[in-house]
């Protein structure tokens, strides 16, 4: 019950922000903040209720939804799960810090559809089974779309679009690895159902038609994660998203896809899973370098913010692909670290848009001398995002690059130059933008308080990830070894 | 026929009967209102007695009709469309300066037509019905004749409308000829002893042309575009819904256990499959160009044909569910999408173009909220009814192994998503400030009345529902 | 090939030969000695003048609407008439149907009237 409130929060509050706009915009402001903080509330009262331990399923919570279909309202959490629906409250609660004065057109449909994306990502981390996991899929999108198309920047009409073509194209393959995987399985073993615990205990093995079906579910994923063929959707949406929308992409949306592979695919598809590993390597690889190269070349700042995301992601990929549980912990980590250190630097990109009115790094430059809080907080922040000890990031690559050691020495000392260049364009971007000439028509004004609040409680969040990771690892451990292990992993 | 094989026909002799009731009002006073009450008072006494004549199901009634769950259901959803088109014909016709009586008269006549095509189990049926729809349509279509557009709309779809029953009569009779016999369970048996009957296949292809005329198949789809533009807009819906789903109906009556009888790869399962995949893919690429509304979801119900057309040709239980629940979701997402046009809109000025509907949003939020799910609904997003449509499509179509059919269905949807996001991207484009100029007002009084208001509101709920809730229905299907 | 078939396809053969034998014929029998009054379209009459695509009053095609409508009517009261007796039991329901179409028609009728389609005006 307690989980399905998890979903239904965000899902009410939408509602009931875009009702309070009658009674202007701060009530609207008030009702999203309370939402996201309430469902944050909760997720970290389950944390800590049950702390950490042996169990693997945590809650669980099952009604019949079509049962002509075999198809319920099922929703279940392990501490996998849990680590990230904390994340999407945290990131919550900063996009709608974020988009308190940026956003004046249409607060309440504004809200609406940020707290309906919320939710879909909540319902997504918290299916199972794979009817649910689609619907929200999709219930996240069509929000996110709204968002880009009528608060984006110059060019979000196209944006819009393409992001939602794009995933959601791919969702329709997923939908079709679904019903092929359902199909399939009612065909061999008699049991019609789309319950995740059900599928898991009737394995197709390397049945021939699983091949294309694990393609199918691959297929989706790598959109959303991105996976470098299929990653032209992610800078365009980024740069052109208002900055509470930028800040869901990075810090959750590209974190859905992440959460897919490792608990759909994987798991569903464990023997094509490693024999399509190869290929899944080589494609984190050209990302990881791919990501940075192109970052270092751009001048839209927002855009550069974007390929350093694809650029971590192949960290992710890498890791999801080794299957061992260090490098799965590591992407964990990731997850967590990335979705708040490149929602925070959105967040700067925006406060600096705020300032200067360009995300065109040549027109910036010089802020350092004028604005010493914000320069000190995006260094910071970007120092976190290209993996510093001591903070998130590097805790999670650094599990990474060991797992996918132990496995495939090549790739991981391939992936390791990622580090390199990522330091580079890190340092580049910070003395483009605060070092050098002070560009005529800045506005000198330093951060504002909430500005402030929200990001310091980032930079505590991310300081402690990177030096005590240790309660998230514990929390995300008995998860991940129950998605690695064989069918037999057991149901709550 | 006998006397207690009337209550059966209630559902569709009420709004007969209705019609009768009509034509004589009409003698005594001229009221437009008081023949659109009549008209809705006889579509909802149709669906009363349907509700009533649920306890009678699957009861042949004479060689000519068969009323069956699936007749059942599609009376329902013929009726509930015709009930919709009349209210939003009340509002819209509002301004018409020629009679606008005899529009419900037509309309009731149309319906009814639809509905023995839809229990037809021969072929007198099936060309009775059809004429009565075809014939009743002609006039809709035409109906504010001071209007070219909608005269030339009229002209043409009266021409090729011949020319499709003149193509069915030929098949009929050639089928004859091959068989003896009229009635489609005869044919069923002949269609599987002799497969490879070439004056019986010739037939059957000729009553192919027809149906696929009425469902705008693809090459058959050349009317659709110009008389959906042409047409007033309550016509429009009202061809987009009750004819379609009349003629796929009847199709389904056909042709569904031959195609499920015969083996996979037999001559008719081939040129459905042809008929399918043209549709969905011709279909998608032409709406994309479409800068006027109408002509853009003609396309898109080209498409959806095809869709639907995939479940048809998958057979099996699952196609039984699929076929009507398919329907049901799109005829309810077109009523909506119509609803909100027709509301907007008098024969005289019809907002047409998706630029008329620019910044729809922040002037009549309910409304472009309804056209927004409805349009959702079409492009198959979750929560909507077109969403589950389509999952029982592909279900089925999986379930067959049918993966050209399925693979084209996704590449094509994706491709339809970008039409469908035009539309609500226009909807929403918001006059940011300083950026754009804010668009042209529209041009109408925005009055909405009660009926319009309930009949829009029941259509959102059943957009949500059917795309939530489905079990009644599945339930209703025989679905266990 | 069935027997009916062949009888059709005799039937057919001396149905098309009939009628080129008797043309052959009277075309060879016939004295042929032209003149021009013999051209004309019409020998008794008066030539037609301008074109034959001209509108015809709209209401004219209100009365042949109406009569057509009789006429049908009057085809399917024969065969009615014909099996009436022959069917038993059912003659209240048959008597019924036929009245209920009778009456359909009627109404239809007093609906014209009332509209003005039998006015010449």
């Amino acid at each position: 019950m307690i989980l399905l409130a998890l979903i239904l929060i965000p899902l009410l509050g939408g509602l009931l922000a875009w009702w309070a706009e009658r009674f202007g915009t701060r009530a609207t402001r008030w009702v999203a903040l309370v939402a996201t903080v309430l469902q944050l509330g909760v997720a970290a009262g389950i944390w800590a209720v049950h702390p950490g331990g042996g169990q693997t399923w945590w809650l669980d919570y099952a009604r019949p939804w079509i049962p002509q279909f075999g198809i319920g309202l099922h929703l279940a959490l392990d501490g996998f799960s849990l680590l990230l629906v904390l994340l999407t409250g945290v990131i919550g609660v900063l996009s709608v810090a974020a988009s308190w004065e940026g956003i004046t057109v249409k607060v309440g449909f504004f809200h609406f559809n940020l707290l309906w994306t919320l939710a879909g990502i909540t319902g997504i981390f918290l299916s199972f089974d794979l009817f649910l996991f689609y619907v929200c899929w999709e219930v996240m999108l069509v929000p996110l779309y709204f968002l880009i198309d009528v608060w984006g920047h110059e060019e979000r009409h196209f944006a819009a679009k393409k992001f939602f073509i794009f995933t959601q194209t791919a969702g329709l393959f997923l939908l079709l690895g679904m019903l092929g995987l359902v199909l399939t399985v009612a065909a061999r073993f008699h049991v019609l159902t789309f319950d995740y615990f059900t599928l898991m205990q009737h394995p197709l093995g390397l049945y021939p038609l699983a091949r294309w079906l694990m393609l199918g579910f691959f297929l989706a994923f790598a959109v959303k994660l991105p996976a470098v063929p299929l990653h032209t959707w992610l800078p365009d949406a980024h740069t052109q998203a208002p900055v509470a929308g930028s800040v869901d992409l990075a810090g959750l949306v590209l974190k859905v896809g992440a959460y897919g592979l490792m608990r759909l695919t994987l798991p569903l598809f464990p023997e094509i899973s490693r024999a399509f590993a190869p290929i899944a390597l080589t494609l984190a690889v050209l990302g990881i370098l791919y990501g940075a190269v192109l970052a270092f070349a751009q001048t839209d700042l927002k855009r550069l913010v974007a390929y350093t995301s694809i650029s971590h992601m192949g960290f992710v990929l890498l890791g999801i692909f080794s299957f061992n549980t260090m490098a799965w912990l590591g992407v964990t980590i990731i997850l967590l670290a990335h979705g708040l250190s490149t929602g925070a630097l959105f967040i700067f990109v925006g406060i600096l848009n705020d300032r200067v009115k360009t995300r065109d790094i040549t027109r910036m430059g010089g802020l350092w001398a004028r604005a010493p809080i914000l320069g000190g907080l995006t260094l910071f922040f970007a120092l976190a995002a290209l993996g510093l000890p001591g903070l998130g990031t590097f805790v999670g690559e650094l599990l990474v690059l060991q797992g996918t050691f132990l496995v495939q020495p090549l790739f991981a000392v391939l992936a390791s130059l990622g580090f390199i260049l990522s330091s580079i364009y890190a340092l580049w971007m910070l003395q483009r933008v605060f070092f050098g000439p002070p560009a005529p028509h800045v506005e000198a004004r330093d951060v504002k308080p909430h500005e402030t609040a929200m990001l310091a409680a980032a930079i505590a969040l991310t300081l402690w990830l990177g030096l005590y990771p240790q309660p998230m690892l514990d929390t995300a451990r008995a998860g991940v070894a129950q998605m690695l292990s064989t069918p037999e992993g057991g149901t709550p | 026929m006998t006397w207690a094989d009337l209550p059966a026909l209630y559902p569709m002799l009420i709004p007969a009967a209705t019609a009768v009731l009509l034509l004589l009002t009409l003698t005594v006073r001229r009221d437009a209102r008081l023949a659109a009450g009549v008209a809705m008072a006889g579509f909802i006494a149709g669906l009363l007695a349907l509700a009533a004549s649920a306890a009678e199901l699957s009861h042949p009634v004479t060689m000519l009709l068969t009323v069956d769950r699936f007749a059942v259901v599609f009376w329902g959803i013929l009726l509930f469309a015709g009930l919709l088109v009349s209210v939003f014909a009340v509002g819209y016709f509002r301004t018409l300066r020629e009679p606008r009586e005899e529009f419900y008269l037509l309309w009731l006549l149309a319906v009814v037509g639809a509905m023995v095509m839809a229990a037809s189990a021969h072929f007198a049926a099936f060309f009775l019905g059809l004429e009565l729809l075809s014939v009743s349509l002609y006039v809709l279509i035409a109906y504010p004749r001071m209007q070219s557009r909608a005269v030339e709309a009229g002209v043409k779809y009266l021409i090729l409308a011949g020319a499709s029953s003149a193509f069915v009569l030929f098949g009929m009779a050639l089928t004859y000829a091959a068989t003896g016999t009229l009635t489609f369970a005869e044919l069923f048996t002949h269609l599987t002893l002799f497969p490879g009957d070439v004056l019986l296949l010739g037939g059957v292809v000729m009553i192919l042309v027809g149906v696929g005329f009425k469902l705008a198949l693809v090459p058959f789809h050349f009317w659709t575009p110009d008389v959906y533009e042409g047409a007033p807009l309550p016509v429009t819906a009202a061809v987009a819904t009750v004819s379609k789903g009349a003629a796929f109906a009847l199709l389904t009556r056909l042709l569904l256990g031959v195609i499920q009888a015969q083996p996979g790869h037999s001559t008719l399962a081939v040129i459905f499959t042809l008929l399918a995949l043209a549709s969905m893919i011709v279909g998608n690429l032409l709406a994309l160009a479409q800068g006027n509304l109408k002509r853009l979801l003609a396309y898109s119900s080209i498409a959806n044909m095809g869709y639907a057309l995939t479940a048809f040709i998958a057979g099996g239980d699952a196609a039984r569910v699929a076929i009507p629940y398919f329907f049901a979701g799109y005829i309810v997402a077109v009523l909506a999408a119509f609803g909100v046009m027709t509301q907007l809109s008098t024969p005289e000025h019809e907002l047409q173009e998706v630029e008329d509907y620019r910044g729809l949003a922040w002037r009549y939020p309910w409304s472009a909220a309804l056209l927004t799910v409805a349009l959702l609904s079409l492009a198959g997003i979750p929560l909507t009814a077109g969403f589950l449509g389509k999952f029982f499509v592909l279900t089925a179509g999986m379930a067959a192994g049918r993966w050209t059919l399925v693979v084209t269905l996704v590449l094509t949807s994706g491709l339809g998503l970008y039409y469908y996001l035009r539309v609500i991207t226009a909807l929403y484009q918001a006059p940011l400030e300083g950026e754009q100029p804010t668009p042209p007002p529209l041009h109408l009084p925005h009055r909405l009345s009660v009926l319009t208001g309930l009949a829009l509101a029941v259509l959102a709920a059943l957009l949500l529902l059917l795309g939530v809730y489905p079990s009644p229905v599945l339930h209703l299907l025989a679905w266990p | 090939m069935t027997n009916q078939t062949i009888s059709i396809a005799i039937f057919f053969v001396l149905g098309v030969g009939f009628w080129m034998i008797a043309l052959a014929v009277s075309y060879l029998a016939r004295p042929s000695k032209p003149t021009k009054f013999k051209e004309t379209s019409y020998e008794c009459g008066i030539e037609p003048s301008g074109s034959a695509w001209y509108q015809v009053h709209v209401r004219y095609y209100i009365y042949a609407l109406l009569f057509v409508l009789f006429d049908v009517e009057v085809a399917f009261l024969y065969p009615w008439a014909v099996i009436f007796r022959r069917i038993d039991g059912g003659q209240m329901l048959l008597f019924s149907e036929l009245a209920i179409f009778v009456l359909i028609l009627v109404f239809g009728l007093v609906y014209a009237w009332r509209k003005g389609a039998l006015e010449w005006e």
